[in-house]
This record gives structure tokens, C-alpha cells and sequence, in this order.
């Protein structure tokens, strides 16, 4: 360590790498990490959600499930009580975050990452339980900073629990959730050249769409999305990645439409434009 | 006059346009460039025909550079495939001002503190280079076999994490594209997202 300390002094690189080298979790000062729960207990045979909070710095980012051209995505390895299950984390959709010719996926501000807590049949409710997360997390501006943070919550078993002051905050994150599409949507994709063609019958057509793809190295993150309208919807172009080396079977992702409401889509593409399957 | 200048412009933008948008894929021909290393001296990827070319984009300030260079395993890497042969040149784009740009001394100080052997640093700070292969991350690897031909374009391994302990359970793609194309095999894993941090560019 000390010979990167000097080393660092030397390159005229200055704050950003300063902060790197000191001993203490350097990404504290650009991101604020909490646990935290949306009711003020356990009900025994309900599941209870609970969150982690990220309050970023003005300027910083950390990363969707999918982090786009750079980057990595949070990761979170739960410790629960004996019984307890967790489910998989809801990622609200994401904003791009464009360093041209790239483009990122994340979140700016404040994100908040849900998941939802079985505890076992036959719990006790006088007892209090703990639940506790590691999070492995990336936060970038300009540069990039690793953090590990270990947080921990602990609930009341109670026979009947009440929303606590979180829950603005897990209903606001639940409207970025992507949703099923509408049953009366159809939404296909055909791999065209160079591009996949995403058409959508939405039955109107849609402000300034944006498909974000749930895998990596499918398409050109940074490629302009172009939207053309077509009759009850509109046909979304994507680039291909150059990193595809064979034909995609599915295209998986989220397509977020003009108010901001977000749609999962997932699709198989078909290899010719004749042949077009849909998603019902 | 004013015309002609316009011309040119439209005629820069088009160039740089295409080459944007025809990044070259797997088993196309490697962009021919031309750059300066850290001891001044100029180097051609078409001097190299005949022989496997790495390319290892670089930032000595990116935990993801540090993990692979903190653990000694980008250096180790770099002995063991230049000690059969292969020309391995770390580029670096990041632009002047942006975090990862050295001087040539200052490369050169971290090249001999860190134990670092690459064949020679390249240094890019217009971001020629970078922007023709399109690196999107330090580290991004790319692998031209002896033909000139572009045989990997990607990750150095499987584990996408700032974590020095992933390095022992991961597959280092670089390692195995190289065995297997030097085998005269085909690459199991031509391409993979690389990951890591941007490319510090210029604006």
C-alpha cells in the first residue's frame, strides 16, 4: 500500500485517488447506505419487504442489474435468521447515463433496491429477529470507487404490524418497478442486419421510448433508439452489439414508455422479418 | 475557400462517423494504428504481423486496473506471454486532466514500481487508438492473431468484481484465447462484456 501512496503522490492525479488510497471505506463520503423496512415488524406468515437505500452524492452513480458499457451492479448477499427466505431484489428502471461513445445504466441520487422477506411457518412473536446484508456496490462520477458496507435491521415479531415512515419511499419505488405489458399489447422482435426491430402495438403511440436491455452485449448501449410510428404503435430500432456472435433467441428487457411507466418485455426474435412472433 | 473548409469537415465527420459505426468484429482484420510508446519510440500494429498482438487498455486509478495490477496479475500475465512471443501493448486513452493520464516519465516510473512488462506503453491521450477499437473499459482486452486478424475483444475474465480474491476461481479469457488460437484450436470465448471503468476520453 504504501509504495501506491507514493506512487500516487507522484502522478499529479490529486483528490480522487486520494481518497482511494485512505484507510477508511473512501465511497462513504459520495453514497449513504442504509437498511431499511417497510413496516415496523414481522408478521408471522406475511412476508415483509425491506430495502436498501443508496443516497448519492450529487454527481454520482451506482448501477441497474444490467450496468450497461462500464460499471457493475450492487450485489447483495443477505443474512437472514434461521427459516427466513429472501427474494430476488426489484431493480426500478433506470436512467441512461451517457459518457459518449458509451452509455451507462443506473442511478443518480437516490435508489432504493427491494426485496421481499419470508420468514418460517410457526414464528414466535416475542421475539425480535435480525436481518442483515453485505453490500458490494460500485459509485462513479468521473472515476470509480468499490465500497462493502455490512448493515443490519432488527424487526419486533408482532401479531400485527403497521407501515412505517418508509413507505412513501416503497411505494414511489414500486411505480419505477417494470410491469408486465398490458395483455392487449403486442409486442414482437426480428433481428434486421445490423439492428433488432422491436415492434410494439400498444394502441397509441409512445413519446420518446427507451429500451433498456435486461443482458449485456445484446445492443450498442449508446446507439441513438430511433422510434417510428407505425399503425396502433410504434417500431423501436436497436443496434446490435458487436460482441454478439451468434444469433439472439430472446430479447429481454424493459421498455419505458412516455409517462414513465416501465413494461417488461421478453420476446423471442425472429430471424427473418416474414416470420414475426409475438408476446401475448 | 469557406467551402472547401466545410468540405473537409463533412468529410472528417463522415470518417469518424464510420468508424464509430463499423467497430470491427471478431475475425475482421485489426485497425492498423500508429502511436507513441513511453520511451518515445513509435510503434505500428502491421510492424507485428507474424506474431499475437495484445492490447490492454489502462488506468493505473481504476480499482478494476488495480485489482489485476495490486494482485500481480496483469504483470504476470504480461511475462508469461511475452516470454513466448506474443507483443503485448498497454494503451492508455485517458485524456489530460482525467483520471489514468501519465507523462511518459510517470508511466515509466509505474511500469518499473509496479514490476509491470508489457512489451511497451502506448500512450493515447487523444484517444485515437481507443476510439478505433472502440475500448470501452480498463481493463478491455483484444487479442490480433499472427494474420492480423482480430481473435478477442473483451473482458480478462469472468469475474466482473473489484475483489483481488476473484482472480484464482475465474477463467482468464485472455490466457485461454491465446493457448487455443496458438494451438491452432478455435477461441472458446471470442467476446465478453469487459468490465471495469470507462475509458476516461477526452470530451
Amino acid at each position: 500500500m504504501n509504495r501506491l501512496v507514493w506512487f500516487f503522490s507522484v502522478g499529479a492525479v490529486g483528490l480522487a485517488l486520494a481518497t482511494l488510497t485512505s484507510a477508511h471505506s473512501p465511497s462513504d463520503q459520495h453514497v449513504k447506505i442504509e437498511l431499511i423496512s417497510e413496516q415496523d415488524g414481522i408478521v408471522p406468515h406475511g412476508k415483509i419487504w425491506v430495502g436498501i437505500r443508496f443516497d448519492l452524492q450529487d454527481g454520482w452513480h451506482t448501477y441497474w442489474v444490467n450496468p450497461g458499457d462500464s460499471g457493475e451492479a450492487p450485489r447483495i448477499e443477505w443474512e437472514l435468521p434461521e427459516g427466513f427466505a429472501a427474494g430476488a431484489i426489484q431493480w426500478p428502471y433506470p436512467e441512461r447515463l451517457s459518457t459518449p461513445p458509451f452509455a451507462d445504466f443506473g442511478y443518480e441520487h437516490q435508489v432504493l433496491l427491494i426485496a421481499a422477506v419470508q420468514p418460517p411457518p410457526g414464528i414466535k412473536d416475542e421475539k425480535s429477529q435480525r436481518i442483515a446484508a453485505r453490500v458490494h456496490y460500485l459509485v462513479c462520477r468521473d472515476v470509480c470507487i468499490p465500497g462493502q458496507k455490512q448493515l443490519e435491521l432488527t424487526l419486533p415479531v408482532k401479531s400485527l404490524a403497521v407501515a412505517g415512515s418508509n413507505v412513501q419511499l416503497f411505494e414511489a419505488t414500486r411505480r419505477r418497478l417494470p410491469q408486465p405489458a398490458p395483455e392487449s399489447w403486442k409486442i414482437s422482435a426480428a433481428s434486421l442486419g445490423d439492428e433488432f426491430v422491436l415492434n410494439l402495438i400498444i394502441g397509441r403511440s409512445a413519446g420518446a421510448p427507451q429500451f433498456f436491455p435486461l443482458e449485456e452485449e445484446q445492443i450498442e448501449n449508446a446507439a441513438p433508439q430511433t422510434a417510428n410510428t407505425i399503425p396502433g404503435g410504434f417500431r423501436l430500432h436497436l443496434k446490435k452489439s458487436r460482441h454478439l456472435m451468434k444469433p439472439l433467441s430472446r430479447l429481454r428487457g424493459v421498455l419505458v414508455v412516455g409517462s414513465g411507466k416501465a413494461y417488461r418485455v421478453d420476446v423471442p426474435v425472429s430471424q427473418s422479418s416474414s416470420n414475426v412472433h409475438t408476446q401475448s | 475557400m469557406k467551402q472547401n473548409l466545410w468540405c473537409g469537415l463533412f468529410v472528417a465527420l463522415l470518417l469518424i462517423y464510420s468508424i464509430s459505426a463499423y467497430a470491427q468484429k471478431i475475425g475482421d482484420p485489426a485497425p492498423e494504428f500508429q502511436a507513441t510508446d513511453s520511451n518515445g519510440q513509435t510503434h505500428r500494429l502491421s510492424e507485428h504481423r507474424g506474431k499475437f498482438v495484445v492490447l490492454e487498455w489502462h488506468n493505473n486509478g481504476c480499482p478494476y486496473t488495480r485489482k489485476h495490477y495490486e494482485s500481480d496479475n496483469m504483470q504476470r500475465l504480461q511475462k508469461e506471454w511475452t516470454a513466448l512471443g506474443v507483443i503485448w501493448f498497454t494503451v492508455i486513452s485517458s485524456a489530460p486532466g482525467q483520471q489514468g493520464y501519465v507523462t511518459a516519465q510517470q508511466e515509466n516510473d509505474y511500469l518499473k514500481q509496479m514490476n509491470g512488462s508489457p512489451t511497451a506503453a502506448l500512450l493515447d491521450p487523444q484517444g485515437v487508438v481507443g476510439r478505433l477499437y472502440s475500448a470501452k473499459t480498463t481493463p478491455h482486452m483484444f487479442i490480433i492473431n499472427s494474420a492480423g486478424l482480430l481473435i478477442y475483444d473483451g473482458a480478462i475474465d469472468s469475474k466482473a468484481t473489484t475483489d483481488k480474491a476473484d482472480i484464482a476461481t475465474a477463467t482468464n479469457y485472455v490466457s485461454q484465447a491465446l493457448e487455443e488460437a496458438m494451438a491452432g484450436k478455435p477461441v472458446t470465448t471470442p467476446t465478453s462484456r469487459p468490465y471495469g471503468c470507462s475509458v476516461k476520453y477526452a470530451h
